[in-house]
């Protein structure tokens, strides 16, 4: 940094502030569309594999060398193919980052439910659809949230990386302040990106307590 | 009534679990299935709510083939209770056992009141409604699978090992729960289990099975503890069949004498309400072993007088007042004539 430019310049601050809410909003659409589908789509696949239990393992070693391919090199690698700046770029990476995540989380949490609670369903007849919407799926709800609690998360810090693709809500921030050497903007950025991880957290949190207040009174 | 007919289940890789039964389970009535670990005890039960189907003969309920009846309808019709209790342990234990009900259409208020009324049924307080499976001790947790077993009503109970996976004492207490339960209901009750001893407890007819589900021997539990088809048979009841027969009879056979001021060396003591206190010799105390004729059995009359230091079983009533004594001598005689009578019955 420069010597004698501020650390915060609040003034740049309070003239920017429809800008900073404008590119929260856009980090977090970029960020947690991509959960949300990797959500939709683990729920579907987690129960193909409980139901197949030989698709799981190499699914699984799919996504798991996905979720090791550094971002920055997928969003370079999908330019010729979304194109330079678009949102699909970093978003269709994002998602296969969280599918990483929530796959294996769905899987174990379809598999906690233990043999004799599927067996005691069946028994008292629950049809095999039934029984996954009345049972398996409630049960493995706490297993779900944990599992999006590590995706969103993470979705939120890696998206904004996606600025050095220009296209990156927060993370423009912080290529804006390296390329002027001007730190406020870096900091907002910081600040922001961490806010916007703990808000999503504890909404998650909070879901949880609503869906499944059967896990936290048993915790106790 | 349930009538297996020539009912047989053989896997798909060819091994043979049940090779072809043939049983009548009568309605109202406990009838227990007992053998070794892989006799096809849990095959045969499962084949009555279609679980497992039969690949050979057939299983009617009442007449019906069990086949014909759809799979959801048979089974909501049918009570269900596995050793994990197999609760769900995302809903309360009140809902847990509303299940069935829901399933059959009642409204949630409805339903909810019939599971409180089955709560208190099994011996369970009210407060245990609206905990979690999780927050309940394994002997709790069994006596709500019983509860959410019974709470359509079904006039069928197939029960899977129920008690197996708690400890000895809370087994006896489930047990002593599920007899007092039967006397009230009268359920058709199928029972799977391997412990011959919960077998002759809880069984009118006991029904022993060798590999593939083969029938080694059908009987009342007396007739089979005092006389085994085969030695097959003996070996399973094990060497004290002969002290576990006299646990299915009433000690109240056995002859008191009348309390007497000393047993030679021995003195009886006894509080103000009348309840044994010691058994005195040189002014030092020993323990009392008692029975209570109203409600043991000889099992227990011996027991107590071969404890006894003084020789003599002390006799109480429901209250725990004495009320005689028995001499080893005397209840070894008891014995015998219970003995006698039962061979001449049994002829």
């Amino acid at each position: 940094m420069l010597d004698g430019e501020p650390l915060v310049r609040w003034h740049w601050l309070g003239d920017h502030l429809g800008y900073l809410a404008g590119l929260t909003g856009d980090h977090a659409v970029i960020a947690l569309v991509p959960v949300l589908i990797g959500l939709l789509l683990a729920v579907p696949l987690g129960l193909a594999c409980t139901r197949f239990p030989r698709l799981y393992q190499p699914l699984a070693a799919v996504f798991n060398v996905v979720y090791a391919l550094p971002s920055l090199a997928v969003f370079v690698v999908l330019i010729p193919y979304t194109g330079l700046a678009t949102r699909e770029t970093v978003m269709v990476p994002l998602t296969c980052y969280a599918l990483a995540v929530l796959l294996p989380t769905t899987v174990d949490g379809l598999r906690a439910v233990p043999e004799p609670v599927r067996q005691a369903a069946t028994a008292m007849g629950y049809g095999p659809w039934h029984r996954l919407a009345a049972v398996e799926l409630p049960a493995a709800v706490p297993y779900l949230i944990a599992g999006l609690r590590v995706a969103a998360v993470s979705s939120i810090s890696l998206a904004a990386v996606g600025a050095l693709v220009g296209r990156g809500g927060l993370g423009y921030l912080f290529v804006d302040g390296f390329q002027r050497t001007f730190p406020t903007p870096i900091l907002a950025g910081i600040v922001l990106v961490a806010l916007l991880a703990l808000v999503c957290d504890l909404l998650l949190v909070a879901a949880r307590r609503l869906l499944a207040p059967w896990a936290a009174e048993v915790a106790r | 009534m349930i009538r297996f007919e020539g009912a047989a289940k053989r896997h798909p890789d060819g091994t043979v679990a049940v090779r072809g039964l043939d049983l009548d389970v009568p309605a109202g009535r406990t009838t227990v299935l007992v053998g070794p670990s892989g006799c096809g005890k849990t095959t045969i039960l499962r084949m009555v709510n279609r679980m497992v189907v039969p690949t050979g003969g057939r299983v009617l309920l009442d007449g019906t083939d069990v086949a014909e009846l759809p799979a959801a309808q048979l089974r909501r019709g049918i009570g269900y209770v596995i050793q994990q209790a197999g609760l769900f342990p995302h809903r309360r234990v009140i809902d847990n056992v509303a299940t069935v009900p829901r399933l059959l259409g009642w409204d949630r208020k409805r339903a909810r009141a019939r599971a409180a009324e089955l709560l208190e049924l099994v011996g369970l307080p009210p407060e245990t409604a609206r905990r979690y499976p999780a927050q309940l001790s394994g002997g709790q947790q069994q006596r709500v699978g019983v509860a959410r077993a019974l709470a359509a009503d079904p006039p069928v109970l197939l029960m899977d090992e129920p008690f197996s996976a708690v400890d000895p004492l809370v087994r006896a207490g489930l047990q002593e729960e599920l007899l007092r339960l039967q006397a009230e209901l009268g359920k058709t009750v199928l029972f799977v289990t391997h412990d011959i001893e919960e077998a002759v407890r809880l069984g009118d007819r006991v029904v022993v099975l060798r590999e593939h589900g083969e029938i080694a021997q059908l009987a009342d539990p007396h007739t089979l503890l005092t006389a085994p088809a085969d030695a097959g048979v003996a070996a399973f009841l094990g060497r004290d069949r002969g002290l576990r027969g006299l646990g299915l009879r009433p000690a109240a056979d056995v002859p008191l004498a009348k309390l007497e001021p000393a047993y030679e060396d021995w003195k009886l003591t006894l509080d103000q309400d009348g309840r044994p206190e010691h058994w005195l010799r040189d002014g030092r105390p020993h323990p009392v072993p008692v029975f209570a004729p109203a409600r043991d059995t000889l099992r227990a009359a011996l027991d107590a007088a071969v404890l006894a230091p003084s020789g003599h079983a002390v006799a109480v009533d429901a209250d725990g007042r004495a009320i005689g004594t028995a001499s080893r001598a005397a209840v070894v005689a008891a014995l015998a004539d219970e003995g006698a009578q039962v061979n001449h019955a049994g002829r």
